[in-house]
């Protein structure tokens, strides 16, 4: 069995095609990246994208995911290692703490503002309310996500006018 | 991270002075460590290694060890190795930020590292001391060494010590810029160092700071954004299997045998590990389902024990108990004034609850003949330590224990079993075995913050409380940690009744009396110990007796606080919340205000909470929480104001939500979904007002949750009249409480 990854073909491991993607990425593949935190779609800490949707990791049959793009935080930076706009914006607004759940927290909020611009607070906080975060780092991740918005935007534009 | 298995265990021998230099070494890096004693009590270390870092060099026969290393190598390359752990309040970056102020250095200079066991073995985290505690030390210690630099370039360079100054980790002739030596240069090839007394060195005087008291970017967010950073359930190593273990099905229940069962036969199995004597039933496989899989597949009796009901726990709660109740506070003579009729009395609740951090408890440990390298999210090095050297028979200078990042520690990861788990599971199998728990399993296996009763009365004369007793039943929170003798010696359990303690010195006479109660269910640490609970009872208490007595709750308080410097930085703090709040100016149609205000680790905190009623459903949604703290001094502002923050919707999440239940022997809640924590949507607007007293650092990670509880139910009263007296404040307890 055979997934692709962060654009690259990974070879999974027969002990491991029975059951979900957050295991194959973690103790199968080493993408440690995507968390574990509850293993039942609570809390949103291996939200990965498939196809450009934003996936529960831990509810995910690997069965099912097969012939898809996965995308994990491991490849949101630019080959380059130039940070996403969303990743830059929590550093910038030195969102985290632990930061158990941000790599969720951020693959939720790219998927979220790949189909959104200009979002408004309401729609942010909407998108963002399903992921959990113990530490509290809420008001942050409000704010840091709408400040990626922004320069999402910006570069739509200047992208655009080039 | 390097290799555990390359770590020498180099002894260092102390010199006169008190310096360790490391026996033998040819010189080729410089490296300081300071260790800080039971009392303000602290050593340096200075050793050269030939071609070793620090983070290699293992300190033994030593009453302190180093939690601070900081090293310089020829290449100039600078680390800071930092034993305290990194779980979310910024430590690390705290840390190093005192340790640049006296050092020398550009921020961008510096390499801020983890250190493991072999060199802090006695480090815990917690209880909001890191920053308090090693505020002066570390920074003596990086003084010393600039000082150490500054006398060895001058002998290499042949210039007057005096004549130089130490900048951007180079030593400069201060007439000649363009004359300087790295710190690496100076250090290449040196063997016999210098030896400075630390009390002829003068500190920077705060207004010459550079560092301490800016909002410094975090170290640790790049790695951790990009998700490269590793956490206990994150390591891997060649060779690594999985493990799992065997949990009881009740909260009283015993192992009465256990058998392999079809374990054995089970896919990916690899053995089966039974040692009934400790009550242990594990399997190793090839993955982590297949050892959760297993692991269902033993043969296990139990003996279920009693069939607790909720109930029954809460019942308990009691003031006639075999243990007599400890008076902690005893000024004048509360009972007799108040006697048999007190002008108002109630009685407050709290629940237990769970620390719920999002990465569950998670340990990789490597058992060799001689050997244990375990990494693992801890709290507590030291105590894995010594519990490892227990199971094995293998000696605590063999046994490596190397803190990941935590996903979240909140007082949880004091105590790790799993640590336990994976050194009995690769014992057996001869290799590095992982543990990682299900959410199930840290749900239900782990230790609650104790349910609390507190029962309040007081007297009022002339608007003015002139008697207040609090009798107050909790769970234990610390004992459970500490050996029997300790807690006779101790006498009560520090950890429940802390935030209790009644600061209004304008009260003639007080009594605090706590009983502590043994549950059939573990309890322990939780971020702020008792803080937040007790708070709750005795901060909605004032609030009671203000409204009995007609007199505004923020005047009311400021009317029982004494003189004293303490009362003055509460004053201050409840002013500043107030007045940056708008207390007592009209608020939106069905708003309303609720204040309160706590003390812990001297750290002073007020709270002006803004809230509204949906009075169909009974949800209470918090507008804003205005928060002042005094902490003394900021080394982060900033990562002050990310810990205030935090501990508020912490906190906000026990007020309205959390609660754990036993129902017929179990813990009823199995994951997030009956166990649902705050979430974005119900988060308020939260504003921070930090005030610097007295310049000397006091702790941030716990008092701004003390509060909060009260804060919101204070502010509930204000809008309904009606008062919340048990946690968390549920829309069908609020409904309740509301429509009786």
């Amino acid at each position: 069995m055979e997934l692709r990854i962060n654009g690259q073909t990974y070879e999974v491991d027969e002990a491991y095609e029975s059951g979900n993607l957050l295991w194959v990425l973690r103790d199968n593949l080493g993408l440690m990246g995507t968390r574990f935190g509850c293993g039942a779609g609570f809390c949103g800490s291996c939200t990965v994208h498939v196809d450009g949707v934003a996936t529960r990791a831990c509810m995910t049959a690997v069965q099912a995911v097969v012939g898809t793009e996965i995308r994990t935080i491991e490849g949101l930076a630019s080959p380059e290692g130039e940070l996403h706009p969303v990743q830059q914006a929590f550093i910038d607004k030195q969102v985290p703490q632990c930061a158990w759940c941000m790599s969720g927290q951020i693959m939720q909020a790219v998927a979220f503002l790949e189909e959104t611009s200009n979002p408004t607070e309401e729609e942010i906080v909407e998108a963002m309310k399903e992921n959990y975060c113990r530490c509290g780092c809420y008001v942050r991740i409000k704010d840091a996500v709408s400040t990626a918005a922004d320069v999402m935007a910006q570069n739509k534009t200047t992208v655009g006018a080039a | 991270m390097s290799d555990p298995k390359t770590q020498s265990q180099r002894k260092w021998r102390v010199t006169r002075r008190g310096f360790l230099i490391g026996a033998g070494a040819t010189g080729a890096a410089l490296a300081i460590g300071v260790a800080v004693g039971r009392r303000p009590f602290y050593r340096f270390i200075a050793g050269m290694a030939s071609g070793m870092s620090a983070e290699n060099m293992a300190v033994g026969g030593l009453d302190n060890d180093p939690f601070t290393w900081i090293e310089i190598l020829p290449d100039n390359e600078i680390t800071i190795y930092i034993s305290k752990v990194e779980m979310g309040q910024g430590v690390h970056t705290s840390i190093a930020q005192m340790a640049a102020e006296e050092l020398g250095v550009r921020w961008d200079q510096l390499t801020i590292r983890q250190s493991g066991s072999l060199r802090g073995p006695n480090t815990n985290t917690g209880g909001s001391t890191s920053v308090s505690s090693t505020y002066v030390p570390v920074r003596q210690a990086a003084a010393m060494m600039r000082e150490m630099l500054i006398l060895k370039a001058a002998e290499k360079m042949g210039v007057p010590a005096a004549d130089l100054e130490a900048k951007e980790a180079a030593i400069y002739v201060k007439a000649n810029p363009n004359e300087s030596m790295t710190y690496g240069e100076v250090v290449d090839d040196v063997t016999e160092w210098p030896e400075i007394d630390v009390e002829t060195i003068e500190l920077k005087p705060s207004s010459e700071f550079e560092f301490i008291g800016k909002s410094l970017p975090r170290v640790d967010f790049e790695s951790k954004l990009t998700g490269t950073a590793i956490y206990g359930y994150d390591v891997q190593v060649e060779g690594m299997l999985y493990g799992a273990v065997a949990r009881p099905p009740t909260i009283g229940a015993t192992m009465q045998s256990a058998r392999a069962g079809d374990a054995a036969d089970m896919p990916g199995a690899v053995q089966v590990v039974i040692d009934e004597e400790a009550r242990f039933a594990g399997v190793v496989a090839r993955t982590r389902l297949q050892a959760q899989a297993a692991v269902r597949a033993l043969d296990i009796e139990w003996d279920e024990g009693r069939l607790w009901q909720q109930e029954e726990l809460e019942a308990l709660l009691s003031f006639e108990n075999e243990r007599d109740g400890y008076t902690i506070q005893e000024d004048g003579d509360a009972a007799s004034v108040i006697g048999d009729e007190p002008t108002v009395s109630a009685e407050y609740f709290t629940p237990f609850a769970a620390h719920a951090h999002l990465e569950p408890q998670a340990a990789m440990a490597d058992v060799q003949a001689d050997s244990v390298t375990i990494y693992c999210a801890t709290q507590a090095q030291g105590t894995i330590q010594s519990e490892v050297s227990s199971l094995t028979g293998i000696e605590p200078e063999n046994i490596n224990v190397v803190p990941t990042y935590l996903g979240g520690g909140f007082g949880r990861r004091l105590n790790t079993e799993v640590a336990n788990e994976a050194v009995r599971l690769s014992q057996a199998v001869g290799a590095p075995v992982h543990v990682g728990w299900f959410r199930v399993e840290d749900m239900r296996n782990g230790y609650f913050r104790p349910p609390t009763r507190s029962q309040m009365s007081a007297r009022l004369e002339n608007g003015r409380i002139s008697a207040i007793n609090h009798d107050h039943a909790s769970g234990p929170v610390a004992f459970p940690f500490f050996p029997t003798p300790m807690q006779f010696v101790m006498g009560t359990d520090i950890g429940s009744w802390r935030g209790a303690f009644n600061f209004y010195q304008g009260i003639e006479n007080r009594r605090f009396t706590t009983w502590l109660i043994d549950f059939p269910i573990r309890t322990g640490w939780w971020r702020g110990l008792g803080l937040l609970a007790n708070v709750f009872a005795t901060e909605s208490f004032m609030d009671e007796l203000a409204y009995t007595a007609q007199v505004d709750p923020l005047q009311f308080r400021l009317n029982h606080l004494g003189s004293d410097p303490f009362s003055e930085r509460m004053r201050g703090v409840l002013m500043a919340a107030a007045a940056q709040a708008h207390w007592g100016e009209a608020l939106p149609e069905g708003h309303a205000h609720g204040i309160a205000c706590a003390t812990d680790v001297d750290t002073v905190v007020a709270q002006v909470v803004e809230l509204s009623l949906d009075e169909t459903s009974g949800e209470i949604q918090i507008h804003k929480v205005t928060c002042a703290v005094d902490a003394g001094l900021f080394i982060n502002p900033d990562g002050a104001i990310a810990q205030t923050e935090g501990a508020i919707i912490m906190g906000l999440s026990s007020t309205l939500i959390e609660e754990i239940t036993v129902r017929n022997g179990a813990v009823e809640a199995d994951n997030f979904g009956r166990y649902p924590l705050m979430t974005i949507d119900r988060t308020p607007e939260i504003e921070v007002i930090l005030l610097e007293s007295d310049g000397q650092p006091r702790g941030m990670g716990e008092p701004p949750m003390g509060p909060i509880a009260a804060a919101v139910g204070n502010a509930f009263f204000a809008l309904t009249g009606t008062r919340l007296r048990r946690l968390p404040f549920k829309p069908e307890y609020v409904l309740e409480a509301v429509a009786s």
